[in-house]
Parts: C-alpha cells; sequence; structure tokens
C-alpha cells in the first residue's frame, strides 16, 4: 500500500491544510534516516508522532526546520506550510518562519534553556528574533504568553536562571517562549518524557488549551502512546525512517492494521484496576494468559482517557 | 582556608598598592645612580643595599613591582581573549577550518618558544625605549601564549554550539551571529574568567624567565625578572642573601594569585569543569 493512502485528514477537525510534507533525510554516510515520511496536519490538528529512539522522529522536527543542516543532513522531498515551498526558501525567510510560524519545544526543559541567561533575557533574544525591541510591548506580551501556560502570578520567572526552576515550570517557560509569536505550528519533540506523571497531565492538558486558544496545530512528537491517546487527534507510527501507519486515534488503538502498530498497542501496559470500565465486566483474579487473547485492552483504557480529553473542560477550570 | 585566603589577598593587595604608589613609598627614583655607594649591603639609607651601578635596589623592587604586576595580567588578558576567539570561530566555522585551525595550534605548541623570542627580539633595534620593551613582551607573551588554551575553548564552544539550547535558539529564529553573541559567549564567560586567573601568576613567571635572559623589559626599567641577572654571579649570593628580594616577592606573588585562585566566584567549578588549561611557558 503506497504511504499516501495511509493518510486520512481528520475530517472532524474540518479545517483548511496547513502542513503537507515528504521528507527524506540522510545524514553523510548513513543513508535513508527518513524514507518519504509524508505528513498531513490541518490548521489546529494534534497529530502524534510516534515510534521508538533512533526511528527518526526527532530529525522529522528537525527537516521541518530545515535545521537538519547543521549535522550535516541533506533533506529532500516536499515541505509545504500554508502552500509555500520551505525546502526552496532562502535561508533568511526560512528564519522569519522558525519561531514566528513554526515553535519547537524540546525534550529536557532545562537543557533546552541556556542555563547562563535569565529567562526574562531569553524571551528578549526570542523577541528581538522577529519583532523590534520595544519595552511596553515586550512586557505586555510575555506577560499574556505567561498567562497562557498558566504562570500569570509568576512574573519573578523572568529575573531567575533555568537551573533555578522546576522541571515543570521550566517546561511552561518553554512552551511561553515558543507560542511568544503565536506560531501556527508548534513541534513538540518528546516534550513530557522528563516529566513525571501528574507535571506530564498538566502539560498535556497545556497543549490541549493552547490548540483551543490559537486554533494552533501541533506535531506531538513522542514514544509514549499513553500521552499521544489523551491528547492527538490522529496518529502517525513510524518505524526505521518511514510511516508505518497513520490514522485517527480511535482507529490506531481500536483496529491497528500493520503489525507493528499492532505490537505497540499490544505491548500497551494494561491498568491495574479496571472498576469503570465499561467495556468489559471487572475481571481481577483471571489468569493471564486472557491478556494474551485480549491485546487491546490496555488500549480500551486509553481511548477513554482520550475522549475524556476531548471534550472540552468544564467552565471555570483553566 | 578561608583565612589563608584573606591573608593572600591582604598581602596581594599590600604589594600592588606598594607598587601603584611607588613614588610615595621610595625616597630614590628607580634609575637614580649613587656611584659613591655600589654594591652596599642593607643599610637605614638603602634597606635592601644597592647595585653595581649604586641604585637603590628597594626601589628597583617596588617600581619593578608595577612592570611584573602589569605585564602579567595584560599578557593574560590577550592571551585568552585571543584563545577564545580563535576557539570559538573554528568552533562555529566547522570542519573546514577546524582542521586548519587545529593544525595551527599543533605548529605553535611545537615550536621552541625561546627560540621565537630570541629571534623577535633580535629584529628589534638595540636601542629599544624600556616602555616600548614593556608592551613588546607583554604582546609576545599574549600571543605565544594562546595555543594551548584555545583547544579547550574550541571544544568547549563546539558542544555549546550542538546543545539543545542553540537548537532551539536556532528554531526560535535568531541569526548565527546573535545566537552565538547571546548563547554562546555567556556560557563561555566562566571559562574565559578561570583561565584568565590561571595564566596570570604564570605570565608574571614568564615575564621573569625572559627578563633574566635579557628577552624582556630592558634596562634601565626594572622589573623582578631583569633584577634577577645580578644572580648571575651566584657564588657571591650566599654572601648578599639580599639580592634574592625579587625572587622573594614572585614566590608570594604567585602564590597569592593561586592561593586566591579557587575563591573567586564561578572560577572554582570552571576549574572543576575543565573549563581552562594550564600553559607551562618555559
Amino acid at each position: 500500500m503506497p504511504a499516501a493512502s495511509l493518510i486520512r485528514r481528520n475530517e472532524s477537525v474540518g479545517q483548511p491544510l496547513l502542513l503537507s510534507a515528504a521528507i527524506n533525510l540522510d545524514y553523510p554516510g548513513r543513508f535513508g534516516v527518513l524514507r518519504d515520511v509524508r505528513l498531513e496536519l490541518a490548521r489546529g490538528e494534534i497529530l502524534g508522532l510516534v515510534g521508538e529512539s533512533g526511528s527518526g522522529k526527532s530529525s522529522v522536527a528537525l527537516a521541518i526546520l530545515r535545521l537538519a543542516g547543521h549535522k550535516g543532513a541533506r533533506v529532500s522531498g516536499l515541505l509545504r506550510l500554508d502552500g509555500r515551498d520551505l525546502l526552496t526558501l532562502a535561508e533568511k525567510q526560512m528564519r522569519t518562519i522558525r519561531g514566528k510560524e513554526i515553535a519547537l519545544v524540546l525534550q529536557s526543559p532545562l537543557a533546552a534553556l541556556n542555563p547562563a541567561l535569565r529567562i526574562g533575557a531569553q524571551f528578549e533574544e526570542a523577541w528581538r528574533a522577529h519583532r523590534k525591541m520595544s519595552k511596553p510591548e515586550f512586557e505586555r506580551e510575555v506577560k499574556l504568553a505567561l498567562q497562557m501556560v498558566s504562570l500569570a502570578g509568576h512574573q519573578d520567572v523572568l529575573r531567575k536562571y533555568p537551573g533555578e526552576l522546576s522541571v515543570g515550570l521550566a517546561q511552561r517557560v518553554l512552551i511561553a517562549l515558543a507560542i511568544l509569536h503565536r506560531p501556527r505550528l508548534l513541534i513538540a519533540d518528546e516534550p513530557t518524557s522528563a516529566l513525571d506523571m501528574i507535571t506530564q497531565s498538566e502539560i498535556l492538558g497545556l497543549f490541549a488549551r493552547l490548540r483551543r486558544e490559537l486554533n494552533m496545530a501541533i506535531l506531538y512528537i513522542s514514544h509514549d502512546l499513553l500521552s499521544v491517546a489523551a491528547l492527538c487527534d490522529r496518529v502517525a507510527i513510524m518505524k526505521d525512517g518511514a510511516i508505518v501507519e497513520c490514522a485517527s486515534t480511535e482507529a490506531i488503538f481500536r483496529s491497528p492494521r500493520r503489525e507493528y502498530t499492532q505490537a505497540l498497542v499490544r505491548a500497551i501496559p494494561r491498568p491495574p484496576v479496571r472498576v469503570d470500565d465499561p467495556y468489559e465486566p471487572a475481571q481481577r483474579g483471571e489468569p493471564d494468559a486472557h491478556r494474551e487473547e485480549r491485546p487491546e485492552n490496555g488500549a480500551r483504557a486509553l481511548l477513554k482517557t482520550h475522549q475524556r480529553a476531548q471534550e472540552p473542560p468544564p467552565a471555570g477550570v483553566p | 582556608m578561608t583565612a589563608l585566603r584573606m591573608v593572600a589577598a591582604s598581602t596581594l593587595a599590600l604589594i600592588v598598592a606598594a607598587s601603584i604608589g611607588a613614588g610615595a613609598v621610595c625616597r630614590r627614583g628607580y634609575a637614580d645612580q649613587d656611584r659613591e655607594h655600589p654594591n652596599e649591603p642593607p643599610s637605614r639609607e638603602h634597606p635592601l643595599g644597592t647595585d653595581e651601578l649604586g641604585r637603590d635596589r628597594f626601589s628597583r623592587l617596588v617600581y619593578g613591582g608595577r612592570v611584573s604586576l602589569l605585564i602579567a595580567p595584560a599578557a593574560a588578558a590577550i592571551s585568552t581573549a585571543l584563545a577564545a576567539a580563535i576557539g570559538a570561530a573554528t568552533a562555529a566555522l566547522g570542519r573546514r577550518w577546524h582542521r586548519t585551525v587545529s593544525a595551527a595550534m599543533d605548529l605553535f605548541l611545537a615550536m621552541p618558544t625561546i627560540l621565537i623570542l630570541l629571534t623577535a627580539r633580535a629584529l628589534l633595534p638595540l636601542n629599544t625605549s624600556p616602555w616600548l620593551s614593556i608592551v613588546i613582551t607583554c604582546g609576545l607573551l599574549g600571543c605565544l601564549g594562546w595555543a594551548q588554551s584555545a583547544r579547550v575553548f574550541r571544544e568547549r564552544a563546539a558542544s555549546l554550539l550542538a546543545s539543545d539550547f542553540m537548537l532551539q535558539a536556532r528554531a526560535s529564529g535568531s541569526n548565527t551571529f546573535r545566537t552565538f553573541v547571546a548563547h554562546i559567549v555567556p556560557n563561555l564567560r566562566p571559562a574565559i574568567t578561570a583561565q584568565f586567573w590561571i595564566a596570570t601568576p604564570l605570565f608574571v613567571l614568564a615575564e621573569a624567565n625572559l627578563s633574566l635572559l635579557g628577552l624582556g623589559v630592558s634596562e634601565p626599567a626594572p622589573s623582578w625578572g631583569n633584577m634577577l641577572r645580578e644572580l648571575e654571579n651566584y657564588a657571591s649570593v650566599p654572601e648578599r642573601p639580599w639580592v634574592l628580594a625579587p625572587a622573594l616577592a614572585l614566590l608570594i606573588v604567585v602564590c597569592c594569585l593561586h592561593l586566591l585562585l579557587p575563591a573567586r566566584s564561578g572560577t572554582g567549578s570552571a576549574l572543576r569543569g575543565g573549563g581552562a588549561v594550564c600553559q607551562p611557558l618555559h
């Protein structure tokens, strides 16, 4: 089956196409790191890119930002943002897109923030990359960005160094930096894998809210199916530099078509307690063989998380 | 340890203050010759005696401190700045330059420094003024001392360039120059400070070595190094141990600088992190 036919636009989102890519990427001496990786993102859509480490997920992020060249990589294929061909764009124009239209959030917030600069100075650098410095405007926008990541009462972080922040706080700061210019596409490369479970779920909630409020598309790169299920509209499964399967979250977890996807879904750990599972009665104490017969047990529990996450939050909850 | 640092700091401060206020501390100029009383032992008039030209050794010691304590930090600043600039630029310019500059560094490290200094000084006219000789000594030391530490800066800058926060900065649309100035330089600062403070005592000694050989500061300007040339007649040293005063001054200053080194903020951690390297000159 050709890769293109694996891709179906999520009808429920129903927004115009933002990004379409078909990326080939080679490193010197290592060819085919990415082989015709086809991705399409509608505006305001969250696409999960899942794969084991080394499958090329992060290379996709670099290729879309056209930053893979710093590691000596060669990118070819097709890369369109709003109909503009990014691959043929001059570096200078590409720079006006980075940070302004496509932003990046990396895995480890403490490594992604410059340890020698105060947070405020890092906001200033991000601002200067695209806008002229005007103090009142800058301060207003930074305040707004901090508000959007639920750091409204934390103006004092601007005077701090990254080392003085907790990981969760630093990740929020990093996201605030990324959305400073209200990008249309946010690439989040394993943004939660360095966080503890509680902070992780807070950050996932934050992504969902940002998408709603800013109509921002998110390419959510992760190896963690749990967070992908909770957040994404569609999921693309990657293996060895190629996309194996791409479908709505529901379809991926309920009826995975490819063998690799099936193996992934089967590997999701079953929640220990299933009292509130409407799909099946509680069956504690049954032999383990049962689990083998019903591979989608864990996946079903995940889907519920997914459905819950898609519902609009009750009024009054930030 | 803190008490020891306090002692070192106050000793150094005292020496620096005395050198700066040499005019007030000394009754005689460093070049005033008292032809009637050459080679005198210490007396009330001449606390450290006189040299063979009848110049007051104490005055020369105090004024010499000016030269020694000025040249060393200046040379350290020059070599550190060169090393940081060349190292960081090499890292930024990528693979092809990497090889070229590495070859230059190896060449610099392989060259016999004394020979270069001899050649350089031989090319200068004999009647070079003492003050020009100070500037030249300083420049030569600074230019010869960069290679080893440049390597450290290159590695440090290269690892910074490959860091996540640089990727983040590029992804935010900053241009290459801005990312360099805003993100690389502040992160190199601890290493630069550490390198400067490590290099300073080494350059105090390097200046002394050069002047001792007659390649550094020239007469009549005094420096602790060229005052030690009196030791050429070492057989007479036991009879007049006071000629060792400049050596003692050097010893005290270098010890104090080394004692103060880890106390400086930021320097300690940079030293532990391998941020700097000692560069033994001569």
